[in-house]
């Protein structure tokens, strides 16, 4: 579901190729990111869990799925292990 | 020195889509006032607006969806102004033209979203700090002037200027200069505001200078000029122009529209919000006479015109001393009764509809004057529009907050 949010959000925002997303392999780097359109994408998954994401540019030297696992850690550290269901939606920009 | 020439226009306005429409209107009488929208009218039930006649992202690439209001409405009005020009984006002289904005209180649909949601957020006990990432570049004075640089690949000055409600006049002004002088071959210049929030209009509603609802026809609530006005109606919206110079718009054949002639500015220095009669006719002086005209060779004044008590009648005095005896003939109407007061974008709207009216010989009119107030006693084409009318030059002013000055001259160019 995260990932589903994240993907989500670059093919429909910053025109991705979705082809890009079957590499298991796929580098953030790759996604050719600069720093606002990274903060922009991690706001989508902060907006839903109401926390900021620290540090964002490490994301930009990690696989994308460790990125992922990053994240839903992070996530899980704040609801006390779990991973809240999220809407696809975003709530607000 | 090189003449300016108006190469192209636009706009989007309380009353069109388009400067076509939005003088169509203006010639009709239209006025697009009517009452806020329910999240400003359940703090102020009287309070009224004259909201721009389409969405502008309606008319943007999905992409500007995230933009500030003010900036889409930008982008509009320039897109217009630089089809209307024949000039397309990454023009091989990208660093000659620049990009001049005026705007009064930019981002105020970003600060008062922003603020919304900080306080939605104490509510719910949440953190506050997550806040969307794009807020500041939305919310900068100069965001639409990046916009449209970045859009259109210009790569000359970009000036924003917020000097209230002569923010645009100077943003014309100043690019006059600049292309007159030489330091650049043509700009881009926009007038947008978008401010009909509930925060904005909180703040204005408090300096008790808003129109009261028409008891018979809220639409025609704000009468400059007339006996029984109240105030003004706060509008949205953006209009634009392009200015080049002869030289550059003879070398591709492209039509003028007019030519901007001639820029005068002055500051009251003395009080914050009350006009200044003695400094309103020097910056009228200083306009006609870089315009190299006498005051008889002005045929049509859109006026600033805000319906306010002191400010009509202190305008009629300044275009009487500025205009002596010609001010007998010259014929002034205030179309802020028909679109109501665009703030920093209101100096180039006016401009565009007096350009137009120039160029169409027929006169827009201060719509709502049923009544002239004794002390404004010039003819202000009362209620219905003037056709058939000769019209070699306007000028356009623009008086704001802060006692800034502002008139322009533009005549035809045939």
């Amino acid at each position: 579901m995260l990932e589903d949010i994240v993907k989500s959000y670059l093919i429909d925002n910053k025109g991705k190729d979705p082809a890009l997303f079957d590499n298991p392999d796929l580098l953030v780097s790759e996604l050719k990111l600069d720093s606002l359109d990274m903060v922009e994408m991690l706001f989508e998954i902060e907006d839903r869990c109401g926390f900021q994401l620290p540090d964002p540019m490490r994301y930009a030297q990690m696989h994308f799925s460790a990125m992922l696992a990053d994240i839903e850690q992070a996530i899980r550290e704040h609801n006390n292990g779990e991973l809240p269901a999220f809407d696809l939606q975003a709530t607000s920009h | 020195m090189t003449n300016v020439l108006i190469t192209g226009m636009g706009a989007i306005s309380p009353l069109g889509a388009d400067r076509r429409q939005s003088f169509a209107a203006a010639l009709a009488g239209r006025c697009a006032i009517g009452r806020a929208a329910p999240d400003i009218a359940q703090w102020l039930p009287q309070v009224l607006t004259a909201p721009a006649a389409a969405e502008p992202s309606s008319l943007l690439d999905p992409r500007c969806a995230g933009l500030d209001r003010a900036t889409q409405f930008a982008l509009v009005a320039a897109n217009e102004a630089l089809c209307d020009a024949g000039i397309a984006a990454h023009p091989d002289d990208a660093r000659r033209i620049g990009v001049y904005v005026g705007i009064g209180f930019g981002g105020a649909q970003t600060v008062d979203a922003l603020y919304a949601r900080l306080q939605q957020t104490l509510r719910d006990n949440g953190n506050p700090a997550v806040m969307h990432p794009l807020s500041v570049p939305r919310m900068m004075a100069n965001a639409a002037a990046a916009a449209v640089s970045m859009q259109y690949g210009l790569h000359g000055p970009s000036y924003t200027y917020s000097v209230a409600c002569a923010s645009s006049a100077v943003a014309i002004g100043e690019a006059f200069r600049a292309i007159r002088d030489g330091y650049l071959d043509a700009a881009v210049v926009i007038g947008a505001e978008a401010m009909l929030t509930p925060g904005a209009m909180l703040a204005w509603n408090a300096l008790r200078v808003m129109a009261k609802p028409d008891a018979d026809d809220v639409s025609r609530s704000c009468r400059p000029f007339a006996k029984g006005r109240s105030g003004f109606v706060l509008g949205e919206g953006a209009a634009a122009i392009v200015l080049e110079s002869e030289t550059r718009a003879r070398s591709r054949a492209q039509a003028a529209l007019g030519e901007v002639c001639g820029y005068g500015c002055s500051s009251d220095a003395s009080h914050l919000t009350a006009p200044s009669s003695e400094e309103q006719v020097t910056a009228m002086r200083q306009a006609l006479a870089q315009a190299g005209l006498e005051p008889g060779d002005i045929q049509y004044l859109n006026a600033h015109g805000t319906a306010t008590e002191a400010g009509d009648v202190v305008e009629t005095a300044s275009i009487r001393a500025a205009f002596g005896a010609a001010a007998e003939r010259l014929a002034v109407s205030s179309t802020k009764s028909m679109h109501g007061h665009l703030i920093g974008a209101s100096g180039i709207l006016e401009f565009v509809l007096s350009v137009m009216a120039m160029n169409a010989g027929a006169l827009p009119p201060t719509a709502t004057l049923d009544e002239p107030d004794p002390r404004c006693d010039l003819d202000f084409v009362p209620r219905t529009a003037r056709h058939d009318c000769e019209v070699s030059a306007i000028m356009s002013n623009s008086f704001a907050f802060g006692g800034s000055n502002v008139s322009l001259v533009a005549r035809r160019h045939d």
